[in-house]
């Protein structure tokens, strides 16, 4: 299937919902807090960017933005966005981000803009960064209030808790189970759910990802599996590869993706379209809109809703705001030994700073650890896709692989 | 005649420069001297630099060494020690020299800076000196302390001031650990004191350019404001800028221009293309074309003492660095622009979009069309980058400036 194809089909929920007259909250960055938004009786999509668009961007940005916020911009100057009632952007995550907002609402000024300022402190030993963004979770929920006449109600947030809930525990269980055997469900296919429920969180998505984690599951009960796979997933949600039970590695390459807001169904198609190659050669992601959306924590449903939306966001795994480099790459490095992987694939959005500043680091890590990694110059468009499936290709030779 | 008679024909010559320059040579010396002593910190611009300067720490500053990498026109050499460790050609090129200089020292100019034992990054000025620090933390072992003041859009509220304010008091731990000091209220007052005056002082040069011909060029300035933002809250910088309000004033009172025959005024915005700032300002001088204001140096002018507000100074330290220029959003900057087409009576304005700078530069596109509806005069928007000149193209930008030119004629 043609990468439009397969971010057709994993937007058809979010059609429906359109169409049944549902308002949507679209978000851009990975950690927005979907409870509060479903809280409000609205539901929140990631947006996406997609191929394909016209261009548009060059009245308002310089060629030097990166490429993904390019391409959402292009999709507003070209009516291509899906129809939402307001965008929800962050602010203090990127610059690329930060001043697309800024244009964006002088630009389209009729456009509902809702802000959500991070705050970026890494391991403060006080309070401060929960209290505060508390409080700016509070502001969002009254200024959606304010401006929509949708109360934040209870039951509403209470529902949004538990289907999240079941829905990151769910993914969790498929993304640790992958690791162990990665050919017991695709990455095509996991990457597909997980994209699916990010675009329209629905009972149904939710019950349908739920289905097919209990079928693995089964699957690797008879196995006798059950015990590795939760110790991976016990390592993932605690940042702590110690403890993971000693497993043996399923033939084949075990490469791991790893970049910041790369759409996991992107790198599945570009691996699918290899030759002679299958996407079971994924073993894992760590991409923002993949593992790291799935591995923030749930939140406990008898806190106090903000702050436990707060605690959530704050705790999502690998994300360079809220954790330094030195964590972060000595997370990985305890990750790659344990989960045996023998390969990364360093993906990187054009002109992101992030992306670009964090991949020779990991180049050292992985090096360090005697493995292999090739950079995949990226963007929405997938605009060198040709060229990056050689690249692919010779890197899986080259590491003798096929 | 030689090209350099020429150009000092159209230039005047600060005689305060010479100052300048070994004030700068000391600062270096210091540098050194701090960091053989175990107690230096680089620091970003727009850091609140008077807390470290209160507790003994010793400051170098690499933005103003990118400046210098850039200055000497080998940018594209010392960025590249950075992109051989593969780092971006995309990325900043601040940060490009600044980990390409850790990487290779004795390849760059004044063999890099001063080794550091701590890094102190605030993200007042953009998102990219944290992972920029992140990544001379990994080169250099030095811990990095992040100062995170999250931007101003409508004012700054309560719950924002207090978590900056928390910020300020883990950043005064994290020194106290590092370099086993401690902060005193009497040192910091003095500090705050030092820092005022310096800023008075410098404010008063700026503003004097309000006058027509402008005593100070852009060259001058970008020059000019290098104490302030490294040195601010030391002795060493007062006289300096005593020397060179008195040479602006001098200047105003005679009528010298900083250009010899101004007959253009423009606004410069975003951070000048170092490898070709004489070039490129004396060149339009020499067609009577002249800077009286720009965006950059008129952001460091947040006093933390002011007479009759309150003596708490981390409070102003919180307000002061969170409301800097490049942390508050694209309106902010529009105004900006437009006060000082304003007040200092400019007829257009140049706007240098640094492919390095997103913060900076993002947005330009917009804010040149709002402020030349605002404030009926034109300008241009030319591209490039402030170090790395292998992405300035010089021919371009020659015929955008020519066009806006043409304007006026
Ligand atoms: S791709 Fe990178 S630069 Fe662009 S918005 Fe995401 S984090 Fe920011
Ligand atoms: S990105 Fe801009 S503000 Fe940040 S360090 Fe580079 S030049 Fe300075």
């Amino acid at each position: 299937m043609s990468y439009e194809g397969v971010l057709e089909q994993s937007g058809l929920g979010l059609q429906e919902l359109v169409k049944a007259g549902e308002e949507i909250i679209g978000y851009i960055y990975p950690h927005a807090p979907l409870e509060l938004i479903l809280a409000h009786g609205l539901t929140p999509s990631l947006m996406r960017a997609i191929p394909g668009v016209s261009s548009g961007f060059e009245e308002s940005l310089q060629t030097f933005a990166c490429s993904y916020i390019r391409n959402l911009y292009n999709q507003r100057t070209n009516d291509q966005l899906p129809q939402i009632t307001g965008l929800l952007f962050p602010s203090n995550t990127c610059d690329s981000l930060q001043n697309l907002t800024d244009i964006w609402k002088i630009r389209f000024p009729d456009d509902r803009i809702y802000r959500l300022t991070y705050p970026v402190t890494r391991y403060a030993d006080d309070d401060s960064t929960r209290i505060y963004l508390t409080k700016e979770l509070e502001i969002l929920s009254k200024m959606i209030e304010s401006t929509l006449n949708r109360p934040f109600m209870m039951d509403n947030y209470e529902r949004a808790v538990s289907i999240i809930r079941e829905f990151r525990h769910d993914a969790q269980f498929l993304y640790s189970a992958r690791v162990v055997d990665p050919e017991v469900l695709s990455y095509t296919e996991l990457s597909r759910l997980v994209r699916s429920f990010l675009t329209a969180p629905l009972v149904s998505v939710a019950s349908e990802i739920h289905r097919v984690s209990s079928l693995v599951k089964e699957k690797m009960k008879s196995k006798g599996l059950l015990n590795i796979i939760n110790s991976i997933m016990s390592g993932f949600q605690e940042k702590d590869f110690s403890k993971v039970k000693p497993f043996k590695r399923s033939p084949g390459p075990r490469i791991l993706a790893v970049g910041g807001m790369v759409e996991p169904q992107a790198i599945a198609t570009i691996i699918n379209g290899i030759n002679g190659v299958s996407d079971s050669i994924i073993v894992s992601d760590l991409l923002s809109f993949g593992f790291k959306s799935v591995f923030a924590p749930p939140l406990d449903k008898n806190g106090e809703p903000f702050e436990e939306m707060a605690k959530s966001i704050l705790a999502a795994p690998g994300e360079p705001t809220q954790e330094g480099l030195q964590y972060r790459m000595r997370s990985l490095k305890d990750l790659v030994k344990a989960l045996h992987i023998d390969g990364l694939l360093i993906c990187e959005q054009s002109f992101c700073d992030p992306d670009q500043f964090e991949a020779p680091s990991i180049e050292k890590v992985a090096s360090e650890a005697g493995i292999r990694t090739v950079r995949i110059p990226i963007d929405p468009e997938l605009s060198d896709r040709a060229r990056i499936e050689v690249k692919i290709q010779t890197f899986l030779e080259s590491a003798g692989y096929t | 005649m030689t090209e350099k008679k020429k150009e000092e024909k159209v230039y005047r010559q600060l005689e305060s420069n010479k100052l300048l320059q070994q004030i700068m040579f000391q600062y270096m010396l210091e540098g050194h001297q701090a960091s053989e002593e175990n107690r230096l910190a680089w620091v970003t611009s727009g850091f609140p630099v008077e807390i470290p300067v209160a507790m003994g720490v010793g400051v170098s500053y690499p933005e103003q060494y990118g400046a210098v990498v850039g200055s000497q026109k080998v940018g594209p050499e010392v960025c590249g020690y950075a992109e051989e460790i593969g780092y971006s050609q995309e990325l900043c090129s601040y940060a490009r020299a600044s980990i390409g200089s850790v990487e290779k020292p004795d390849q760059s100019p004044m063999d890099g800076l001063p080794t550091p034992q701590a890094l102190l990054a605030g993200n007042n000025i953009c998102g990219t000196v944290l992972r920029w620090y992140d990544a001379v933390s990994e080169q250099t072992g030095a811990p990095v302390f992040l100062f995170d003041t999250p931007p101003i859009t409508d004012g700054q509220p309560d719950h924002h001031k207090e978590y900056v304010r928390n910020g300020l008091d883990r950043l005064v731990d994290f020194l106290g650990t590092t370099f086993n000091t401690t902060l005193t209220d009497e040192r910091m007052h003095e500090v705050a004191d030092l820092s005022s005056k310096a800023l008075e002082l410098w404010n008063k040069s700026l503003t004097a350019c309000k006058t027509s011909p402008t005593p100070l060029n852009c060259a001058d300035r970008f020059l000019a404001m290098a104490p302030v933002v490294s040195m601010r809250g030391t002795e060493l910088i007062i006289d300096f800028y005593e020397t060179l309000l008195d040479e602006v004033e001098m200047r105003v009172k005679e009528g010298l221009g900083a250009i010899r025959d101004e007959k253009i005024r423009l606004l410069w915005d975003n951070i000048p293309p170092w490898h070709s700032i004489f070039r490129f300002f004396n060149g339009l001088a020499k067609r009577g074309v002249a800077f009286p204001a720009d965006t950059y140096t008129h952001a460091w002018s947040g006093k933390l003492k002011i007479e009759g507000e309150g003596d708490d100074l981390f409070d102003s330290v919180v307000s002061i660095y969170s409301n800097v220029y490049l942390n508050k959003g694209l309106e902010a900057k529009i105004d900006k622009m437009c006060e000082l087409i304003d007040d200092y009576n400019l007829d257009g304005f140049v706007m240098f979009s640094v492919r390095s700078c997103k913060r900076y530069s993002l947005g330009q596109l917009v804010s040149k069309e709002i402020v030349s509806e605002r404030t009926g005069v034109p300008g241009v928007v030319i591209e490039g980058d402030m170090v790395d000149s292998r992405v300035y193209n010089e021919a371009q930008i020659q015929t955008r400036v020519d066009a806006l030119l043409e304007m006026f004629m």
